[in-house]
């Protein structure tokens, strides 16, 4: 980028008439981006004509800015005003992602197990039907028009019989309430059994689990006392597919998620991993790289790698992905379909870790086993290995608004806001990035964090730079693919009906 | 700035007008899981901040390389958000102003109402059915938490 400017030397002017905007490299281009989320790709000679002052009403260069509101003379402002409203509508709802933590138990050992699970004998790790009605109580008192229970582990599975008492008590509650209601279960599935799954399929629970790819590297990384993990969690992830078909439903909507933790030892096999979910047939791809949390903080060094290296491995795999898609196979990959959301249109997907400010406390609330609260699940596995910095109440005396009004979440809030950070306020990717301030206090010490020298923002960075570059290329396939991962096909079969009693 | 270089230890000196305290405090307290963490003024506007690694053996030169950088990265940020007040202040109240709602009544009632806050009507009690109630223009919200294909990982870890 230097030689750029040493080209333009010291003719450089500031350009007149623009709209504040950001700029970067990208595969030789570069890239523009304004406030408004808006981009365009110049050629060098472009953007040396820009940097000159050579921005002459009516060329060709005026014009393909003004089409994308980088002119101010063109810019609609009441409609500018009304897209940033828009964008930023998330800010009115409030905390619609609702953790319960029902057991820290587990029955399976996970080389990065983020969440401290403890063995199947610390019973005193389940949380209580008491706590699980006070959980149900919070959440219900929530601004957001529909909230979204998920339950968590430890194995969930475990305490079966409170993870029920709290669903139907829910159920029950939210006849007072009237909100959209849904219920997800995050389970390594080996547990299971007809009984369970005939209740959580009646109750419209959705399940979700993990898969570490094919059977080598899964059975490796997760270790089932007595059996095979990938066995178990492949039989019934056929088994459940198979009973959404049986209700009917489309299975290429309703189908059980998997999701992966990308450890050093994956990073070897991009195209078996994908392969691997796609013969699951699962349509969605997360790839996602480890956390620094729990377990996977000891373990680092077994389960850590260079972020180059993680984004060489999510080029390879999302070049497979884009190859199967051209082959008629529908399937997206998730860190991409939250970007180009944001990218291509005026949708926010909402993923809580990647928007701005960040969904801690404001847009999720985790709740440990023992009625502790925290900004995000996040907070609640650092309080599991010793640091309570993200705990903002209790079940037994916290209200609803106390939380939402806790010091802590007001930090976490002005902490995320990426035009107030070093870095992310010169960044081109600003428009469309997020921070996640758990992620900065447990690898830098401070929930401002270093964006320099962030492993998140490296992939988040990797990541849009590598978009950017195919919607660069401009190849009209993969355009119209990316375009197509950008879709929301809503499951209102798991939605609770609304109406009050 | 000058530093002094220790055994385990690294003392730094710093002009206020350069660094302001609150830049300090915050670098500062970057450190404290490491180290053992003073704050001292040694002349008029100059303060020194002493830190002691916790653990021998620690690297001196580069605890304090670190702390000068937390230190320019704490005293930018600042300056930004300095310049961006008005914005911050606009995203925080709607974020948490949206996520708190207005109080329920058990709040109103253990509410100290004083001379102060007598006429405030967080209800809308007192507001007009029309006023209350009237229609908003503008694109209509979508609620989120809905199921929906490309947000079903939301927040899921891994089991």
């Amino acid at each position: 980028m230097s030689g750029l400017f040493t080209e333009i030397g010291a003719e450089a002017r500031a350009p007149k008439g623009l709209v504040p905007f950001r700029f970067r490299e990208v595969g030789g281009d570069i890239l523009l981006t304004n406030f408004l989320g808006d981009w365009v790709f110049l050629t060098k000679a472009e953007f040396g004509e820009l940097a000159r002052g050579q921005l002459a009403q009516g060329s060709s260069l005026y014009e393909k800015l003004s089409s994308r509101s980088f002119v101010r003379e063109t810019l609609d402002e009441a409609k500018a005003a009304e897209r940033i409203a828009y964008k930023k509508r998330f800010l009115s709802y409030g905390p619609n992602l609702h953790i319960a933590v029902v057991t820290l138990r587990c029955n399976e050992t996970c080389v990065y197990c983020h969440a401290s699970r403890a063995n199947m004998d610390a019973v005193h790790t389940d949380m209580t039907p008491e706590i699980g009605e006070k959980v149900v109580d919070l959440m219900l008192q929530s601004t957001s028009p529909a909230v979204t229970l998920e339950f968590q582990g430890g194995e969930p599975l475990v305490n079966f019989p409170v993870m029920k008492h709290i669903i139907e008590y829910a159920l029950a509650r939210n006849r007072a309430y009237g909100k959209e209601l849904e219920f997800t279960m995050v389970s390594n599935l080996a547990m299971m059994d007809e009984e369970k799954l005939a209740f959580l399929v009646d109750r419209k629970v959705q399940i979700c689990t993990s898969i570490d790819g094919p059977e080598h590297i899964h059975t490796k990384q997760r270790i089932l006392a007595g059996g095979n993990s990938h066995r178990e969690a492949i039989k019934w992830i056929e088994r459940i597919n198979k009973a959404y078909i049986d209700l009917g439903l489309d299975p290429t909507l309703y189908h059980v998620e998997a999701l992966l933790t990308t450890t050093r030892e994956a990073l070897k096999y991009p195209k078996e991993i994908v392969d691997t979910y796609v013969g699951l047939g699962c349509r969605a791809i997360f790839l996602r790289p480890v956390d620094p949390f729990g377990f996977a903080g000891k373990t680092a060094q077994i389960v850590e790698y260079d972020r180059a290296a993680f984004l060489d491995f999510y080029r390879a795999a999302v070049e497979h992905i884009l190859d199967l898609n051209r082959r008629g196979e529908q399937v997206l990959e998730r860190y991409a379909a939250i970007f180009l959301t944001k990218i291509l249109g005026d949708e926010e997907p909402n993923f809580l870790d990647i928007r701005s400010p960040s969904g801690s406390g404001i847009g999720a609330i985790a709740y440990n086993y023992d009625g502790k609260i925290f900004s995000s699940d996040e907070g609640r596995m650092m309080y599991e290995s010793g640091d309570g910095f993200f705990q903002i109440g209790d079940v037994f005396t916290s209200t609803y608004r106390s939380l939402m009004k806790h010091e802590t979440v007001r930090a976490l809030v002005m902490a995320s806001i990426r035009e107030t950070q070093p870095d992310c306020v010169n960044c081109t990717y600003t428009p469309y990035c997020g921070i996640q301030p758990e992620h900065n206090y447990r690898t830098q010490g401070t929930i401002f964090g270093r964006m320099r020298e962030s492993t998140l923002c490296a992939v988040h960075k990797g990541i849009q730079d590598y978009l950017f570059d195919k919607l660069r290329t401009n190849d009209p396939k993969t355009v119209e693919i990316l375009r197509r991962w950008t879709t929301v096909r809503a499951r209102s079969h798991f939605i609770h009906a609304s109406t009050a009693s | 700035m000058s530093f002094f270089l220790g055994e385990g230890s690294v003392r730094v000196e710093l002009d206020e007008s350069l660094y302001p305290k609150d830049a300090i405090y915050g670098a500062a307290y970057v450190f404290i899981d490491r180290c053992y963490v003073h704050l001292d003024r040694v002349s008029d506007r100059r303060v020194q901040v002493t830190l002691k690694a916790k653990k021998a053996g620690a690297d001196t030169q580069a605890l304090a390389g670190e702390f000068q950088n937390e230190l320019l990265g704490q005293a930018w940020r600042r300056q930004i958000v300095e310049e961006n007040r008005q914005l911050i202040e606009s995203i925080t109240t709607r974020a948490l102003g949206g996520a708190a709602g207005p109080p329920g009544l058990d709040e109103l009632l253990t509410m100290d109402i004083g001379e102060e806050t007598a006429f405030e009507d967080p209800l809308g009690i007192a507001m007009s059915w029309e006023e209350k109630y009237k229609k908003k223009g503008g694109a209509k919200a979508q609620p989120q938490g809905e199921a929906a294909e490309t947000d079903a990982a939301e927040g899921e870890k891994a089991t």
